[in-house]
């Protein structure tokens, strides 16, 4: 379970500081999806950073099973936007790269064949295609078993179909592995769609605009049906209202 | 092999070009002022074992000098690039001292390091290790913090974000720059063979050679070619290297090596 407690992120200080996060609160519960919407610039990836424990909050605190989050964790794995591939390692290596990191002996074959990636082993980031990039980056963060998995826009960037197909892989990795996880995005229609919560936020600096609850996700059919269509418009007031 | 032969290809037009020169100059001035090719060629045979240790001793004291510049200046460069607060308190002395010819310095230098062999590597070194620490530290200012972060969500140590992101993310560059510097490095090892220290007898270095032999046209010339010879090995050995070590850069989209 995460627990944010009135979080509030400035960055710089005095005459030049920019708040960036501003009185942020809400709590995962375990198992639990969450996604959280805002437009661009609003201070999203601040708030993932924040919860991995390599961004300190200027005030408030974030607690994981009940635990001040203090730095990094173990069992909390970070998905980057643009996967954040290193370019000179193979996918092999970019897959067990955490691993290795916290000096586990786990194979990555079980992942990377899960995710398609067979066959691919040796070849180079800049060899693949970008939804195999990013497929990549998952491998990477779910090669570590998280408890905790905090994804920023892992399919910004895609197009409609691999985007799609990305979004499935996730649910279907939800379901299978049971991580809790936070999803950052500012797509409506993903929001809705790997949401079982969509907490929504205001510009610079964030706050909670509004919490939207989600039951109807979970399937891959759940995409387009009636009441998704309806969610993703509800949201779309919420985020276009001013203030 | 198709490199080999441009390499070989790129010889013979040398040659043809010095050629051609010679038998110019020395039409326009009615009496020879460049030895010819096969002149020179000649003379390096007839002084063939003071030639190859003159270039075993130069080829030697440049790659100890490489080796100690990168060993050296490597740490230096990545650490002034990517730590902040070293960068704002090192740049200015490092910029102070970039521009300093060696030499200037020679009193110092050979009080602190004597007359003999230390010395001239010295010299070699200062050269080449502020190429290597100012190649490295602009490199490594412009790491892609996605980089970073990949790392030390997964728990990095400060080392480990050196070995895994800092290094791999510098090294192209850094060898490209000192693939570019060998020919600085070679003349101030031409220097630091023939106006340093002890004087040196021919057989211990190309530039000492060229200069033993400065009127014996013919002779010279061939040292001249081995000095060439010497700095296009070291620049041949640096690219073989960087294409061993960056794998990464040589695959993929045609163009995005780079």
């Amino acid at each position: 379970m995460i627990e944010v407690k009135n979080v509030t992120l400035v960055y710089g200080s005095g005459s030049e500081s920019v708040p960036a996060l501003d009185n942020i609160s809400f709590t995962v519960g375990e198992g639990e999806m969450v996604a959280v919407v805002g437009p661009s610039g609003c201070g999203k990836t601040s708030l993932l950073l924040i919860l991995d424990g390599l961004l300190r909050p200027t005030s408030g605190q974030v607690l994981i099973d009940g635990e001040e989050v203090r730095g990094v964790r173990r069992d909390v794995a970070l998905i980057l936007q643009d996967a954040g591939l290193l370019p000179w390692k193979t996918v092999r290596e970019n897959a067990e790269l955490g691993l290795r990191l916290q000096k586990r002996r786990e194979s990555v074959d079980g992942i990377l064949s899960a995710l398609g990636l067979n066959g691919f082993e040796q070849r180079f980031p800049a060899e693949l295609s970008e939804g195999m990039r990013r497929r990549v980056g998952i491998a990477r963060a779910l090669a570590l078993r998280p408890r905790v998995l905090l994804m920023d826009e892992p399919m910004a960037n895609l197009d409609s179909l691999t985007r799609e197909r990305i979004q499935n892989l996730i649910l279907d990795l939800w379901w299978e592995m049971r991580f809790t996880g936070v999803l950052v995005t500012h797509d409506i229609e993903e929001a809705v769609f790997l949401g079982q919560k969509i907490l929504i936020l205001s510009p610079r600096p964030a706050r909670i605009r509004a919490v939207l609850e989600n039951p109807g996700m979970g399937e891959h059919e759940y995409r387009g049906s009636p009441e998704f269509l309806e969610q993703a418009k509800n949201l779309r007031r919420i985020l276009e209202m001013n203030g | 092999m198709r490199q080999a032969i441009a390499y070989l290809l790129g010889v013979i037009l040398v040659f043809g070009a010095w050629a051609m020169i010679s038998y110019a100059l020395a039409e326009l001035k009615g009496r020879p002022v460049l030895p010819y090719p096969w002149q020179a060629a000649s003379a390096a045979g007839e002084n063939i074992w003071t030639l190859l240790s003159a270039f075993g001793f130069s080829a030697l004291r440049f790659l100890v000098a490489l080796a100690i510049s990168f060993f050296l200046g490597l740490p230096v460069g990545l650490a002034v690039g990517f730590e902040p607060k070293l960068d704002q308190f090192l740049s200015p002395l490092i910029y102070l001292l970039y521009p300093m010819p060696p030499v200037a310095l020679l009193l110092f230098l050979y009080l602190a390091f004597g007359l003999g062999e230390v010395v001239r590597l010295v010299v070699v070194v200062m050269a080449l290790f502020f190429q290597v620490v100012v190649a490295a530290q602009g490199a490594a200012k412009f790491i892609s913090p996605i980089h970073v972060i990949a790392v030390r969500s997964a728990g990095a140590s400060r080392w480990q974000v050196y070995w895994h992101v800092v290094i791999p993310a510098t090294l192209p560059n850094v060898l490209t720059a000192a693939r570019v510097s060998v020919g600085l490095g070679i003349t101030m090892l031409y220097i630091a063979e023939t106006k340093l220290g002890i004087l040196l007898p021919p057989g211990q270095g190309l530039g000492r050679f060229i200069e033993y032999y400065t009127f014996r046209a013919d002779i010279a010339l061939a040292g001249v070619v081995a000095l060439a010879i010497l700095g296009l090995l070291f620049y041949v050995l640096l690219e073989v290297l960087e294409r061993k070590l960056c794998p990464w850069k040589y695959v993929g989209v045609k163009g995005a090596g780079s």
